[in-house]
């Protein structure tokens, strides 16, 4: 059943068909019930007809046999041919009559008085001839003999037939009886059958269209509970290609496609929100880190135009040195300020820093020796803006104040793989490995109170170039010990 | 899998429907045969074909000891591959003896069983059937001097020894007469009856005492003539006789009621014939004294043998004795038996 795909199946036809077929086999079978209760009544009204049938027979041949009588009379009487001729044909007749009735010896009393009436009927025929022979003969007191011999022959068995018909009206009676009684019992049956019949009919249809509805039944629970958001039931698989098997392979797929779906939505939705969440937090960064420039810087513009013809005066007096000092500051608090809520390329982070260790080195009278190594090709990369400064400002500020020895800053940028290290190298005080981890989990925070300090705190700028790039651990301090100087590496991801 | 299993059950379901609604037309159908078999519409039970079409003719058909008399012959017809037909005066009917054995010759019979009872051209009749080869076999009374086959019965010299042992005994001092009802035309062998009683009676006789035996003759010629016969007798200015000798069975009965009806139990001592169940019960009660009865089922199965074998051998005995029961009130209960079985 399963792998001939040609066979044919009951499973793959149309509701219709299974419908129709249904009550089609249940009106085949009321039909022929219906059709054998006919059958049998019909068998009963032909027998009812029967019953009376035989006296009929016997009416006629108490007629035929009359006749042959009266046209013996008649010869004798007047002995005209046409009598003889009419006796003849009446003896015939009823000869003919009597071929009907039974000649053999049976138990049946009714068969039993045919065969006396068949023999009977021979010998009185044999008499009557030889009355007619002996009329023909002229022979008088023979044919007066055995006229009389006819006569009485004549009356035996009329009194035969009566009885004969007598006993065939009694069975008759009795069989008619029976057949009414039978016809009663087949009208009860007949009932009793059809309620029967329609009972089993009526149970049959009704596990049929129930056998045909239950998967509906079951597409429409499923269905239901699929409406509650329950996209774990699924309709058992088939493979019938009736309207129902249709509907259910479709449902089944239409379920998983809508979990899928509300699945992609949720990750989508969730996305998001941490998206969203992120620039959140990165917004308040870049406010705190603005507010805190508000706050150090009175009016940036007038002080940049105040800088600016500073720097001018300074080149018309031709204290070059001092323009270009000037120029430089502000050109850093311009760009502090400007790019504050921008991302900016590496160029410019690394100008900025520049423009820093400038004014720095003209405030400590050069005390600070920066390098910069940087590769070329990554200088337009776009990076959130005041990462690196912030950092060479640690360096100075923690790294190399106060030491001993001539203090280095090595700025190194290079691509790497898919990431561009920027290294803050200096060779100042180093720190301890437990600062370290303190510092990058932001459990301390860069003193607020220091008064020589653009404001940028260490961990703004790793909570910045986290929220920036979603990745953790962007940023890493490594330190050899006390006096080893540090390296701080940024590892900016290449999109 | 689970569909299958429905599909199934649904082929199940649909099979049990047609099997169910099969085996309730086979059941019905089966039923409604056996309603039309007992209509005899479609019975073949009777209609066995036989060898021989045997007729016996009796005087009163209906009485029980013909009745009797022809089931035991019937059966053992029946077991000769015969069947056998019983004709006789019956109510409505009013054909002599002749007439009937007129009709069996015409219908060709192959034997007939008569009980011959002496009326006026039987004899002529039985010899006309032996004639056409038909045998006749006569029972209970004999027709000697006819061309009967056989006789089955018992002959008259023992039956009045019989009677005469019963009369004799029932014989005391207040019996002054005698009335012996004969059923049959006056002939040798009644006259032997009669004349066996007469000397029975004449040997218990005291010396002094002078019984007066008298016999009257009421073959019935019409069918009432038994009753009014026996009541007129109870009527006569001389009364009823002491001892009355019935020889049949109707007699009997007729005897017995009018005893009853003219109050005369006790005064009136009947000698039965025949064990119906209304002389069975008077004997019950002691009401009659004696009724003697030929063995019935003996006199079916001779005239049966008798015929039976005339046709197989050509000639058969001529002589059937059968046995003489006597029954009392003392030995009523074993006949009651016997009968039961029969």
């Amino acid at each position: 059943m399963k792998n001939s795909k040609r066979r044919f199946r009951w499973r793959d036809m149309p509701l219709a068909v299974k419908v129709l077929f249904q009550v089609g086999m249940v009106a085949i079978i009321l039909f022929s019930a219906n059709i054998l209760m006919y059958w049998q009544m019909n068998k009963t009204m032909q027998s009812l007809d029967m019953v009376y049938a035989s006296n009929v027979d016997l009416t006629e041949l108490a007629e035929s046999l009359e006749a042959v009588q009266t046209d013996m009379y008649n010869y004798l009487t007047v002995k005209t041919s046409d009598s003889l001729e009419n006796y003849y044909r009446s003896e015939a007749k009823y000869r003919i009559l009597l071929e009907r009735l039974n000649e053999q010896v049976m138990e049946n009393p009714v068969k039993l008085l045919e065969k006396n009436i068949r023999k009977m009927s021979e010998t009185y025929l044999d008499y009557t001839a030889e009355t007619v022979l002996a009329k023909r003969g002229r022979n008088v007191e023979k044919y007066k003999g055995s006229y009389t011999d006819t006569l009485e022959m004549y009356r035996y068995l009329n009194s035969y037939i009566s009885e004969l018909n007598v006993q065939q009206f009694k069975n008759n009676s009795a069989s008619y009886q029976a057949l009414q009684s039978a016809i009663r019992y087949m009208e009860v049956a007949s009932n009793v059958m059809l309620v029967l019949m329609m009972g089993v009919c009526i149970m049959m249809l009704f596990y049929m269209v129930k056998g045909v509805v239950a998967p509906l039944s079951g597409l429409a629970a499923t269905a239901n509970l699929v409406g509650q958001a329950n996209f774990n039931v699924k309709m058992p698989p088939t493979d019938a290609n009736d309207e129902v098997g249709v509907v259910t392979r479709a449902f089944n797929t239409m379920v998983s496609s809508l979990e899928e779906y509300m699945k992609l939505t949720k990750e989508n939705m969730e996305k998001e929100q941490a998206m969203m969440e992120r620039e959140l937090l990165m917004e308040n960064h870049l406010k705190e880190a603005q507010l805190k420039y508000l706050q150090s810087q009175i009016n940036p513009h007038f002080l940049f135009n105040s800088l600016n013809a500073g720097a001018q005066l300074a080149m018309m007096e031709d204290a070059e040195k001092t323009s270009i000092f000037v120029e430089r500051m502000a050109d850093f608090f311009r760009y502090n300020v400007k790019k504050g809520s921008e991302d900016a390329t590496l160029l410019e982070e690394v100008e900025a820093v520049e423009n820093y260790i400038y004014i720095l080195n003209v405030r400590f009278a050069g005390d600070i020796h920066f390098t910069t190594q940087v590769e070329e090709e990554v200088l337009d990369c776009k990076v959130p803006s005041m990462i690196i400064q912030p950092i060479v400002e640690n360096a100075v500020n923690h790294g190399i104040r106060n030491i001993d020895w001539e203090g280095t800053i090595h700025l190194d940028i290079r691509s790497k793989g898919n990431q561009i290290r920027i290294s803050v190298k200096d060779n100042g005080k180093g720190i301890e490995k437990e600062r370290i981890r303190q510092i990058l989990s932001g459990e301390i925070r860069s003193e607020e109170d220091q008064g020589d300090s653009t404001g940028i705190g260490m961990n703004n700028v790793i909570s910045r170039l986290e929220l920036y790039y979603n990745r953790k651990n962007l940023l890493t301090i490594e330190s050899q010990g006390e006096n080893q100087g540090t390296e701080v590496v940024i590892a900016i991801p290449v999109e | 899998m689970n569909r299958n299993q429905r599909i199934h059950r649904e082929i199940w379901m649909l099979l049990l429907a047609i099997v169910m609604g099969g085996l309730f037309m086979a059941l019905m159908t089966f039923y409604y045969g056996k309603i039309m078999e007992n209509a005899g519409v479609s019975s073949n039970e009777l209609n066995h074909v036989y060898k021989y079409q045997y007729e016996m003719i009796v005087d009163s058909r209906n009485s029980t000891f013909w009745e009797a008399v022809y089931e035991n012959a019937r059966q053992e017809a029946l077991a000769h591959d015969a069947v056998l037909e019983l004709k006789g005066s019956e109510s409505g009917e009013n054909y002599s003896k002749a007439d009937y054995m007129d009709m069996s010759i015409a219908a060709q019979v192959d034997g007939i069983i008569l009980e011959y009872n002496g009326e006026e051209g039987l004899q002529e009749k039985i010899d006309e059937a032996a004639n056409k080869g038909i045998p006749v076999v006569t029972i209970v009374n004999d027709a000697p001097i006819s061309l009967r086959q056989s006789f089955v019965g018992i002959n008259d010299y023992q039956l009045g020894q019989t009677y005469g042992e019963q009369v004799a005994d029932l014989v005391d001092d207040h019996t002054k007469r005698i009335l012996v009802l004969l059923n049959r035309e006056q002939e040798l062998g009644q006259n032997q009856l009669y004349g066996q009683i007469y000397s029975a009676v004449e040997n218990k006789e005291s010396s002094d005492q002078k019984i007066k035996i008298q016999s009257q003759n009421i073959m019935y010629q019409s069918q009432f003539d038994t009753e009014e016969a026996i009541r007129s007798i109870f009527q006569s200015p001389e009364g009823p006789p002491e001892i009355l000798v019935c020889l049949d069975e109707v007699t009997t009965e007729c005897a017995y009621q009018a005893m009853i009806d003219f109050n005369l139990v006790g005064e009136v001592k009947i000698i039965g014939y025949y064990t119906s169940r209304t002389i069975m019960d008077a004997v019950k009660k002691g009401l009659i004294p004696v009724t003697l009865a030929m063995d019935v089922e003996q006199i079916g199965i001779y005239s049966i043998e008798a015929l039976t074998e005339y046709m197989e051998v050509g000639r058969a005995n001529s002589y059937y004795t059968v046995d003489m029961d006597v029954i009392t009130r003392d030995n009523w209960k074993q006949q009651e038996k016997q009968d039961e079985k029969q």
